[in-house]
């Protein structure tokens, strides 16, 4: 109390009312299905709503007129902050609820909100509802004052806690770079960094060197959304209507606008406590950091936001003043535990480094491990609760097991003998029969409950009995919708869950070697490690990452009319064979197609580039022959060399195009380009495929033995030749390859013969 | 502590200084040859000193006894006759490198070459830097050695920072000065952690890029671009076996150490290297008793990888940690020098030169010479102003003024001559009446009578005619004896660019053939 009172005179003087405003929704759904029926500034934390720790927080710091923007549940919220003691005439403060539209989707629109209905008149304190802080906010007011009489540009000071890059509070799903001048504290540069997918560089724009040689990069900061803004601030939201985000939109857009010439400046509180509830992590986090006293003043013995007064006894167990709680001579309660009042605690029970709330009943030799439970619920006997969050009149009935990152809702009843998965989130099946009375409520409960409670016949689980639960589906179903670059994505919010290690998605320099060296032969290797290291390996956490399997197919088809696209690029611009097969090769590593697939489409795509010329034989041959001393060389650049393939692969493409009648051309000319050797082709037409064998019989098949049948001929016509040569004599071998070049021209040219007989 | 190790150490050399010499391109015309001797960069003094010899002397106040001087070999004679001279009590080899100008040879190149000398850590030194008296190179050792054995650092590098030189005081057309180079450092333990190099300016042109892993292991580090690199290296042994596995490098400062940076903080370079940087033999005899030090803070929890932070058991990890951490750091300290406690800087441009040669004047107090032979060369009607350095058999005639000068051995100065803001190399003859302010005169250069020179900086012999005025030049010999080619020029100041020592260009013979 005495804080507050001196801070408010302090503020008093300037004859200007502080005033804050808190977002008193998450705009998201990371505590789900806690906050099904209630919003989540009102979950307690160590026995006091959230909300509440955020009064004491800014009663601290003197402000003295708060808005409280609500959206979800208003009407809770309301109730909640009209019994506040904050709210009681002579306490100094001002608290007015404001409600915003159900259509307020983002912190942005609440600062739209903001600004339509002019609240603020002046520099203002923006928190959320879910802030712990013990910070001396009024000092960062004062600076961010002072700064702004010589700086009317400098619009927002972002309060930022010094912490680790690996501090508990700090998340990992959800933290940022901050590069700051070394000396002003000017935040220059503001870089998002997200758990998955893992942000793997910061980027560093150079301008900002320029201007300020020296700065700081900071990964260490925990960001307590403590803003002081100005007056100008929601009039940039409104201006600026995509902005949703106050520190991925908001703060970035302004430091990265060339047009705002705006300046924000971050304070850097080396002590002190601030932390934001933002996921149910943080929540196991920050708990444990107010018991062991981190958050002082605010610690439950003194302060406590609830009003509850707690014994402080060695060890920071926390046990509630008034008498009522009734621990058995049997049970345990380890370090670092809190419990509320007329809480009873049986024989053998176990307690350790968890909270308990009020009016609880914790049976006989039941283990809670690290867990939260909230006021009125029942454990039953042999239960055991490990990492989890019970919501409050929940009912566990004996030897049931919750196994780590559970959230139970609030009013369930499980068990008895029931074994919860790990990570497993229930609710309390709505009652379906008074539905008039709930109508009010159902207008804030979404769809989303309902689709839950739909899917449930499926479900398989035993929850015991007597169970009103429902269970809520592992957060996979909705994987189409999910952008992987928000930060919602499934995978991303692992990290934010209760007792979620999610060390199999944990980012550990993937790739290191790849960007930077080129050299090195092992870039692929590190690839597929990254790949490794992403696919779930605890069964327990696993996500449907199942590959589908007809996808296959579709990539072959795909990749061909890339094949086809690029090399009409290639003949169209002109590049080199070597470009266009560099070209082929990527695309082949990229799509993972086996090599005969390439040569199919190469083969195809070279073949199609042969203009068909009516009428006469001479113009054709020209064209076969230009086309295939271009790119025929390509055939064999696409990695291996297989002649028998290729030949194949022009029979296959010829069978089934209107270039039938070229084959014969093509290939004497691929012959005649050494693409193809004689024994290539002897080789190919011995095989069962070539002629056709084993095929089902169709114009295909038809068109297949054709093909064969004029390389019949051209073996015929190698066998004649090799007889002109064994009775030619005293040739000089370089006469002799000479003439035989001749010769396949004449060839040609009766292979030519033989297609326009056939035709 | 172990008295084993002390009573060994007189055996085997701790350090062997490697002293690389370049050609000096980016200092022409001052080290175009005059004539056909040619002029090592090396020997063009700072304040009447070669500018080796601050190097040197540097080297022995530190008690490293052993330098490799590596130089080209037709600078050879000049050098070895002149650090053999002295009164050094340093043990100087002289190598050389059969290297024309028009070749470049980056030191990773040399140091590849010369590996079969060098059996020790090793300290790279180039032949142009300047530590001012507040650095001294032990402390640059000190860090190394404590770092080296408690948390296996491999180098350790110095940079200091850089004023940026007034823009109105630049001599266009002298060269332009290089760009500075970002690099990012942890303060806290001293760690080089990230050079921006001309590849990644390449990438990506407007921003630099930090890799997510460099941060979480040092989360609060400082960028700046005010720094520069003084090219000293304190390296392992082990880097030279390090530079034969990677071939391609050559330049030492822009690209084998950016390079170096990143093994401490990539997983895979690490489990690559880690092993040729830390041969079994070498360490884990200091390591096993740290191990059991209480006063030491565990490096494990900062080279630990990322990844294993989560208290939990059960979590499965692809990644064994043990296998990619040892005890050993693998990083690459930095000592900054700030300029508060004195100015440092490598002469290896024109504007430095002249920079550094000004900056000593300001602690240099001018007193007429004892010795009567001196004494007597120096009319009594000369101005000499107190912040100037005349050297010994110089003659300066009656009424002439120097000011703010550095004028060298064995110069005459004639009647009613002005030098102001100079820098005067030796033998130089300055006619009556000529006025020569902020310019730098190579060796034998003749200022004719009456004539003018306004910042220009003049190749060895160089004549200028009587009257002749003239204006922010390089003044080439190629210019009055053979027809002047612009795009020899043009190619000179872009030499001036680069840095590095071994930067060459063809420009030097084609002018003296």
């Amino acid at each position: 109390m005495a804080p507050k009172s001196n801070a408010g005179k302090e503020i008093g003087d300037e004859a200007e009312v502080l005033q804050a405003v808190i977002l008193a929704d998450s705009f998201n759904k990371r505590f789900r299905p806690l906050t099904t029926r209630k919003p989540r500034c009102l979950l307690p934390i160590c026995n006091a709503p959230l909300l509440d720790w955020t009064f004491e927080s800014l009663a601290l710091a003197g402000v003295q007129e708060i808005f409280v923007v609500c959206r979800s549940h208003p009407e809770q919220i309301k109730a909640k902050i009209a019994e506040s003691r904050w709210s009681k005439p002579g306490s100094g403060i001002k608290i007015v609820p404001i409600l915003t539209a159900k259509e307020t989707f983002s912190p942005g629109d609440a600062m739209r909100d903001i600004y339509t209905r002019g609240l603020v008149t002046g520099d203002f304190v923006l928190v959320m509802g879910d802030l712990v802080s013990n910070i001396r906010i009024d000092e960062v007011v004062k600076v961010h004052k002072e700064r702004r009489k010589t700086n009317k540009d400098a619009i927002m000071t972002m309060v930022v806690k010094e912490s680790g890059a690996t501090h508990r509070t700090r998340s990992k799903a959800d933290a940022a770079v901050f590069v700051l001048d070394s000396e002003s504290s000017e935040c220059l540069h503001y870089q998002p960094v997200m758990g998955y997918p893992p942000t793997k560089v910061a980027s560093v724009p150079r301008e900002i060197l320029v201007a300020h040689p020296d700065v700081e990069i900071r990964n260490d900061f925990i960001d307590c959304s403590i803003d002081i803004c100005s007056v100008e601030v929601p009039s940039l939201f409104q201006d600026n209507f995509d902005y949703l985000d106050i520190r991925r939109d908001f703060v970035h857009g302004v430091l990265t606008s060339d047009l705002l010439m705006k300046n924000i400046y971050c304070y850097v509180a080396k002590d002190g406590y601030a932390a934001r509830v933002q996921d149910t992590k943080s929540y196991e986090s920050i708990s444990k950091d107010i018991l062991s006293r981190w958050a002082f003043p605010l610690v439950p013995d003194n302060n406590h936001p609830a009003g509850h007064l707690y014994e402080h006894r060695r060890g920071n167990k926390y046990i509630d003043k008034d008498g009522t709680v009734v621990l058995a001579r049997t049970s345990t309660v380890g370090n670092k535990c809190l419990i509320g009042s007329s809480t009873e605690v049986s024989d053998n029970a176990q307690i350790i480094s968890s909270v308990i709330g009020q009016h609880c009943f914790i049976g006989e030799g039941a283990i809670i491990d690290n867990s939260y439970v909230f006021s009125g619920t029942t454990i039953g006997p042999g239960c055991v609760i490990e990492r989890s969050i019970i919501g409050s009149d929940v009912n566990i009935k004996e030897n049931t097991h919750v196994d780590k990152g559970s959230l139970v809702g609030d009013g369930v009843v499980i068990g008895p003998n029931a074994h919860l998965e790990a990570f497993s989130r229930l609710s309390k099946r709505r009652e379906r029969g008074n539905t008039n009375q709930e109508e009010e409520e159902d207008e804030y409960a979404d769809s989303e409950e309902e689709e839950v409670e739909s899917a449930q016949d499926s479900t398989t689980i035993n929850l015991g009995d007597d169970s009103n639960a429902i269970v809520w589906p592992p957060n996979t179903s909705d994987e189409d919708e999910d952008e992987d670059e928000d930060v919602e994505n499934n995978k991303n919010q692992r990290f934010m869950r209760l007792g979620d290690s999610a060390s199999d998605l944990a980012f550990s320099d993937p790739g290191s070697e790849s960007s930077d060296e080129d050299s090195d032969s092992s870039d692929e290797d590190s690839e597929f490690e990254t790949r490794l290291g992403i696919l779930p390996t605890s069964s327990a956490t696993s996500l449907s990452l199942d590959a589908p399997d007809g996808s296959s197919q579709d990539a072959i088809a795909e990749f061909q009319n890339e094949v086809r696209l690029s090399l009409e690029r290639a003949f169209a611009e002109g590049h080199s064979v070597d470009n266009a097969s560099v070209e082929l090769k990527t695309l082949r590593m990229a799509s993972n197609v086996p090599l005969s697939r390439v040569r199919e489409s190469v083969v195809a795509a070279i073949v199609d580039r042969i203009q068909i010329i009516e009428g006469s034989g001479v113009p054709q041959r020209q064209e076969i022959a230009n086309v295939i001393s271009r790119w025929g060389p390509l055939i064999d650049k696409i990695g291996g060399v297989d002649a028998v393939e290729t030949i194949s692969a022009l029979q296959a493409h010829c069978a089934s195009s209107d270039r039938l009648l070229l084959f014969g051309q093509i290939l004497a000319a691929l012959y005649q380009d050494d693409i193809v050797e004689e024994n290539d082709i002897r080789e190919w037409h011995e095989s069962p495929t070539s002629q056709g064998l084993g095929l089902l019989p169709g114009t295909r098949t038809d068109n297949i033995k054709k093909c064969w049948e004029v390389g019949s001929r051209m073996i015929q016509q190698f066998d004649e030749q090799d007889d002109d040569e064994e009775s030619g004599e005293d040739e000089d071998s370089d006469e002799d390859s000479g003439e035989d070049g001749e010769e396949d021209g004449e060839e040609d040219d009766d292979s030519e013969g033989s297609e326009e007989e056939s035709d | 502590m172990d008295l084993g190790v002390a009573t060994s150490e007189p055996l085997t050399r701790e350090f062997l200084a490697v002293v690389i010499v370049g050609f000096g391109n980016e200092l022409v015309p001052l080290t175009s040859n005059d004539g056909v001797e040619p002029c090592p960069k090396a020997l063009v003094p700072v304040a009447n000193r070669p500018m080796i010899d601050y190097v040197l002397s540097w080297i022995e106040q530190s008690g490293v006894k052993d330098v490799l001087l590596i130089c080209p070999s037709i600078h050879r004679p000049m050098i070895s006759h002149h650090v053999h001279s002295g009164l050094s009590t340093l043990h100087i080899d002289v190598q050389t490198y059969d290297e024309s100008p028009e070749s470049n040879t980056g030191t990773c190149t040399l140091l590849r070459h010369f590996a079969n000398r060098i059996s020790e850590d090793f300290i790279v030194l180039p032949c142009d830097f300047i530590p001012p008296p507040s650095l001294s190179l032990s402390t640059i050792l000190n860090k190394y050695r404590t770092e080296n054995v408690s948390d296996g650092s491999i180098a350790t590098t110095c940079w200091f920072a850089t004023q940026q030189p007034d823009k109105n005081l630049l001599v266009e057309d002298w060269g332009s000065i290089p760009p500075p180079v970002p690099m990012v450092w942890d303060d806290s333990t001293g760690t080089l952690l990230q050079i921006e190099t001309a590849e990644d300016l390449d990438h990506n042109s407007d921003e630099m890029e930090l890799r997510m892993s460099l941060l979480s292991q040092y989360p609060r580090t400082k960028l700046s671009n005010k720094y520069q690199d003084s090219h000293v290296y304190v390296c392992r042994r082990s880097i030279l076996d390090l530079l034969q596995e990677k071939k391609h490098f050559d330049s030492f400062r822009e690209e084998f150490i950016p390079w170096l940076c990143k093994i401490q903080y990539q997983r895979r370079k690490r489990e690559k290297y880690g092993p040729i940087l830390n041969p079994i033999t070498n360490v884990l005899t200091q390591d096993v008793s740290l191990k059991h030090s209480t006063l030491r803070t565990n490096p494990k929890v900062t080279t630990k990888g990322v990844l294993h932070q989560s208290s939990d058991a059960d979590a499965s990890s692809p990644f064994d940690p043990e296998s990619t951490t040892d005890s050993s750091s693998l990083r690459v300290g930095i000592v900054l020098h700030s300029t508060k406690t004195g100015y440092a800087t490598r002469v290896n441009n024109i504007h430095s030169l002249l920079d550094m040669n000004r900056r000593m004047l300001a602690e240099a107090t001018y007193t007429l010479p004892t010795d009567p032979q001196s004494r007597s060369l120096i009319d009594p009607k000369a101005q000499i102003s107190s912040d100037s350095i005349i050297g010994a058999f110089t003659q300066v005639s009656e009424r002439t003024t120097i000011k703010k000068s550095v004028v060298g051995k064995h110069c005459t100065i004639g009647k009613l001559a002005r030098v102001t803001g100079c820098v005067l190399l030796d033998h130089c003859v300055i006619e009556d009446g000529a006025k020569v302010d902020g310019c730098i005169l190579g060796k034998n250069t003749k200022v004719g009578a009456k004539a003018e020179l306004t910042r220009c900086v003049t190749q060895a012999g160089y004549e200028v005619g009587p009257a002749e005025s003239l204006k922010n030049e390089k003044l080439d010999i190629s210019d009055w004896t053979a027809a002047p080619d612009e795009s020899d020029e043009d190619s000179g100041e872009e030499d001036e660019d680069s840095e590095e020592d071994e930067d060459d260009s063809d420009e030097d013979d084609d002018e003296i053939e």
